[in-house]
């Protein structure tokens, strides 16, 4: 909560003219032109676009997976160009978190192990009281013994979702994290990312390309050929139909 | 379907690189020691056939014993010398070109700085030098003959190396003693500088054989027969000038003997070094098995859809085995080239140990590229048969499911039924080895049952691998996930790991083999040698010299010690010989019936406790013996004595010794002083500073020689036995990298949720540390118990004492830990250079 406390004025997160090329000369794919964009504290953002709109590609430059050929990422008040490999790696152990559309956990540590991870990797502990209202919340209590092989697909992005939330971080990406699961186990998670920024004040930037999942955003943001195209304040799931039609698909 | 498996080949260029250099490494020891043997068998072969080249006949005593003795060129100790006056007869004959009488014996040189000369495992020779004749091998490459007493010819080696030159005075340890003689000449022994590292001292034929003890007799007559003389019938003529115990034989008869001798002496070296190639082969093997179990594995789905298109079993059985004799191939060719360069490596690596070969051009062989080759491509194609049957069992199905490659599948019972079996046969006939003290049954005991437990090993991987990588949980998430993932595939770890298990475990077995022999032989000096001094020298000594120790101050008692062969009952023995007189106080023989000194003072025969009780011997018992020099003749057993190896079986008297013996040498002396004879060993040292072949020790000293001359052996040992180890660490780098690839992805993810590099490579080095230390441990563990084995079945052959090291085990444990630290760093720098975005994009 204390990131949340600091005043917001600064955004969660901000790009600045992101561009990247990936190739050269005739072969030179532009997958991100000039993006700019900023996703507010406490917000939940979602992220839409046709395939090769260069979604994932945002997401990957501003989580400091990724480098741009230019243009500034902020993550809060850093900005990410000028951190090396090691600092790079230890803002996103400590200030962001991650949910991935599948293969979200570490297969030979157990649930509970996976939720504290990140801490674990810092040497540092997790706040017990924050962790047990996590998994009660999360319903995975009596699943924090067992492996992720033990896990049914829903458990396991739940699992995830704790990891992402456990250390109140800036910002938590999650990458199509409905995209391998059934409508209700859909609901479920995509429940939780709301609550979490309802509740608590968390900043969560999601992609996906289910106008569904969109519609638990605050805002929806569409890119296309690697352009901001336009976006939906408080999006129902039929707007974000509409638009997605719009820019042809 | 041979398109794929090429295909396949290449796409896996790495991976196949990693898999040959397994073999490479093999089949270049293996070609290494072929050419090397087939290098110093064609040397001292040819050495031998130029000997013998212009030599009709030799006549010679007949050969005193039926068993052959291991005998150099020149050697004839067990043959009677020929009278000289059968020289003057046969060359009277008709058709008789030249006839020359040789003699020979001990004669070592004198360095310029006053230390003997004595180059390696070469002999020092002395012999009367032919200046006329065609018959001898010698060439004379500078200088003239010696003619007088006073003259001697060198071989260029020693000349060469030691700068003398022409006129030079030189000085000879000789059986009576020694002498200065000038330099005339330099000779070379046929082509070669020396012959095969011994040195060579030749003189004018009378002085030769007074300073041999050979007045009147030569150890042997060459003859040269006369262009067109009829050999057959030159032969007859010649046999019948001959005495009962003479005889005449071919050159190339004698050429053919001494042949095979050397081939005799040399096969046990190679056969020695081929054993070692072949360990490094086995334990290749089981790399080679890893990686193909775990490619097939991550190939599945490819393996799949080949199945779906229509591909049959029989051809993926073929794809798969192909790719494995193309690697084989691959890899026992470029071994095979390697394999020059290290026939010349053994040969540098034998002299550092003392074991010094004469130089010459390598010997290539066809012999040697088709069997580098036919094991090389066979050792891969075998270990890869499993992997190549679990490939064509993938059923066309597995192409369409998602597969995770990296589930721990259960031990097939087959396997537990197999490795149990294996391991009670071992465990049998180890059982029965050690009581019957049968080195084959303990040898085929415990060569099962590492077998068997590099089969059972994955049942132990897990829980031991939980226990072993417990430590690393202090270095944090990263230690512990090492851990786990060293637990994830439990047949994968033990797999990798059997590869060092089988090295460890032989380098273990040698430890423990090598410190048993090492307290065996200090215990034996301790109970047997009551001396305080011992003289001794690699070769045998001047007979002058017991003289000159006794004389000395403080001297309470001398022993001279001799050593000879000699035919107890059927069987050629060593016999060793002292002086009775002072033996009760510088040898403690335990006897266990009869008397010592005054038995060998009457000349009886002493022998040991186990060889009275096998042959059924008591005080009193007159056994048949028989000697070189004086033939058939009985012995009486006059006591029996406890058991030493450093004694022998057999011991009698001085005076009967040198009755039955020709000219012998004595090989030691020991010496008792009074107590608090200050300064003794320096004035002992002085006194004998004319011999300086000769070692002075203190009795402690003498001991820790004894143990170090058995270290080095060890050394040895420890580095031929170091390439399978080095083998097993590549099956470790393999298996890492294979395994990094395989978790691609979850390595991704780790980054991505803020594992640093350096956590990424602790992971991986903590995994490979563990797998080490499995390997390293269970070698240990199953080496000791086989190490100690062996000792016990050797306690008849000198092994008296079991030792285990457990310094040296633990450090075999701690280095292989760093080697899998060493092992880990190129698959821990590819994990942590991973590119985290395609780690987590990739499928």
């Amino acid at each position: 909560m204390v990131a949340t406390q600091q005043a917001a004025t600064l955004p969660a997160a901000r790009a600045v003219e992101l561009t990247k090329v990936y190739g050269t000369g005739d072969a030179a794919v532009r997958a991100l032109d000039g993006v700019s964009l900023e996703l507010e504290r406490g917000h939940f953002t979602a992220v839409m676009g046709p395939s090769g709109s260069g979604k994932s590609t945002l997401m990957h430059c501003m989580a400091g997976l990724d480098r741009p050929t230019a243009g500034h990422a902020f993550i809060g008040e850093h900005e990410l160009d000028g951190l090396d490999d090691a600092d790079l790696t230890d803002l996103r152990r400590d200030r962001i978190g991650f949910v991935f559309q599948s293969f979200n956990l570490v297969p030979m540590l157990t649930a509970g192990e996976n939720i504290t991870l990140p801490a674990d990797l810092a040497g540092a502990s997790v706040e017990r009281e924050w962790f047990d209202a996590l998994v009660r919340q999360l319903g995975i209590v009596d699943r924090l013994e067992h492996r992720p092989s033990e896990l049914s697909g829903g458990q396991q992005q739940r699992v995830a979702c704790a990891r992402a939330l456990i250390g109140r971080p800036e910002l938590i990406f999650a990458d199509e994290p409905t995209g391998n699961l059934d409508s209700n186990t859909s609901t479920e998670v995509l429940g939780f990312l709301r609550d979490a920024v309802s509740e608590h004040g968390q900043s969560i930037v999601m992609v996906t390309h289910d106008p569904l999942a969109a519609a638990y955003a605050d805002r929806v943001v569409f890119l296309a050929d690697g352009s901001v195209a336009g976006e939906i304040r408080s999006p129902s799931a039929d707007a974000v139909l509409a638009q997605m039609k719009k820019l042809g698909r | 379907m041979r398109r794929i498996t090429l295909r396949g080949l290449l796409a896996r260029k790495l991976r196949l690189a990693l898999t040959a250099l397994a073999i490479v490494l093999g089949v270049t020891f293996v070609s290494g020691t072929l050419v090397l043997g087939d290098t110093l068998n064609r040397t001292l072969g040819d050495l031998v056939g130029s000997v013998y080249q212009h030599v009709s006949f030799e006549i010679r005593g007949k050969a005193a014993f039926n068993e052959k003795t291991p005998q150099g060129v020149t050697g004839t100790a067990d043959r009677k010398p020929v009278p000289e006056s059968i020289a003057a007869e046969v060359r009277r004959l008709p058709g008789v070109a030249d006839v020359f009488g040789s003699v020979g014996g001990y004669a070592q040189f004198v360095a310029p700085d006053g230390s003997s000369i004595d180059d390696g495992a070469g002999k020092n020779l002395g012999f009367a030098y032919d200046p006329n004749s065609q018959l001898s091998p010698f060439r004379l490459v500078a200088g003239r003959a010696p003619t007088t007493a006073h003259d001697v010819v060198i071989d260029k080696a020693t000349a060469t190396k030691y700068h003398f030159a022409l006129g030079d005075p030189i000085r000879v340890l000789l059986p009576d003693g020694q002498s200065t003689f000038t330099i005339t000449g330099i000779v070379t022994f046929g082509d070669s500088n020396t012959l095969a590292g011994d040195t060579l001292a030749g003189f004018e034929q009378t002085t030769a054989q007074a300073l041999f003890n050979s007045r009147g007799h030569y150890d042997s007559i060459n003859v040269l027969a006369a262009p067109g003389a009829d050999n057959v019938q030159l032969q007859e003529a010649i046999s019948r000038l001959l005495p009962t115990g003479v005889e005449v034989v071919s050159g190339q008869a004698v050429a053919n003997e001494l042949t095979d001798a050397v081939d005799n002496e040399l096969s046990f070296l190679s056969t020695a070094l081929l054993i070692f190639a072949l360990i490094s082969l086995f334990v290749g093997g089981f790399t080679i098995f890893n990686t193909f179990t775990i490619t097939v594995g991550q190939r599945t789905r490819e393996l799949a859809l080949l199945r779906v298109v229509g591909a049959s079993r029989r051809q993926l059985m073929r794809s798969v085995l192909g790719e494995a004799a193309l690697t084989g191939l691959a890899a026992s060719l470029i071994g095979l080239g390697l394999g020059v360069l290290a026939a010349l490596g053994l040969k540098a690596l034998l002299g550092a140990f003392g074991i010094s070969l004469p130089s010459a051009p390598l010997v290539f062989q066809a012999r040697t590229a088709i069997v580098a080759i036919a094991v090389g491509v066979g050792v891969t194609v075998v270990s890869a048969i499993v992997p190549a049957r679990r490939a064509v069992r993938v059923p066309p199905v597995a192409a369409l499911v998602e597969h995770s490659e990296d589930q721990p599948a259960a031990t097939p019972r087959r396997r537990i039924v197999a490795g149990v079996v294996l391991g009670l046969v071992g465990l049998v006939a180890l059982i029965a080895g050690v009581s019957g003290a049968n080195l084959t049954l303990v040898g085929v005991g415990s060569g099962a049952m590492l077998v068997a437990r590099a089969l059972l090993a994955r049942l132990v991987a897990r829980p031991l691998a939980d226990v072993l990588g417990r430590p690393l949980r202090m270095f944090g998430t990263p230690g512990k996930l090492g851990r786990q993932n060293s637990m994830r595939n439990p047949g994968r770890t033990a797999q990798t790991a059997a590869a060092l298990m089988i090295g460890i475990g032989l380098v273990s077995t040698i430890a423990v083999l090598g410190a048993s022999l090492s307290t065996s032989a200090a215990d034996q000096v301790d109970s047997a040698v009551t001396a305080d001094y011992l003289v001794t020298s690699s070769g045998g000594f001047s007979r002058s010299v017991p003289a000159t120790v006794s004389g000395l101050p403080g001297v309470t008692a001398t022993t001279a010690v001799y050593r000879g062969q000699f035919e107890f009952g059927n069987s050629l023995s060593s016999l060793a010989a002292v002086t009775p007189a002072g033996l009760a106080r510088t040898v403690n023989l335990h006897m266990v019936d009869g008397s010592g000194t005054p038995a060998l003072a009457a000349g009886r025969l002493l022998v040991d406790a186990s060889t009275a009780s096998s042959d059924h011997l008591h005080v009193g018992s007159v056994v048949p013996v028989r000697f070189a020099q004086t033939g058939a003749g009985t012995m009486t057993v006059g006591g029996i004595y406890k058991t030493n190896p450093l004694i022998g079986s057999f011991v009698t008297g001085e005076q009967f010794f040198l009755a039955h013996f020709d000219t012998p040498l004595p090989s030691g002396v020991l010496v008792k002083v009074t107590r608090g004879t200050p300064g003794f060993q320096a004035r002992l040292n002085r006194r004998l500073a004319a011999y300086p072949n000769l070692t002075i020790q203190t009795r402690a000293q003498f001991e820790s020689q004894q143990k170090a001359s058995i270290n080095q052996l060890l050394g040895l040992i420890y580095v031929l036995l170091a390439l399978a180890v080095m083998i097993a660490l590549i099956g470790i780098v393999n298996t890492l990298m294979l395994s990094v690839f395989e978790r691609t992805r979850e390595i991704g993810l780790l980054r991505a949720v803020g594992m640093r590099r350096g956590q990424v490579r602790a992971m991986v080095r903590s995994e490979s540390v563990i797998v080490a230390l499995f390997g390293a441990v269970l070698g240990v563990v199953v080496g000791t118990g086989i190490g100690l084995a062996l000792a016990s079945a050797l306690r008849n052959n000198g092994v008296t004492n079991l030792s285990v090291p457990v310094p040296s085990l633990i450090a075999f444990v701690i280095l292989s830990a760093l080697l899998g630290l060493l092992a880990a760093t190129w698959p821990a720098r590819r994990a942590a250079n991973l590119d985290v975005l395609a780690a987590i994009a990739s499928q």
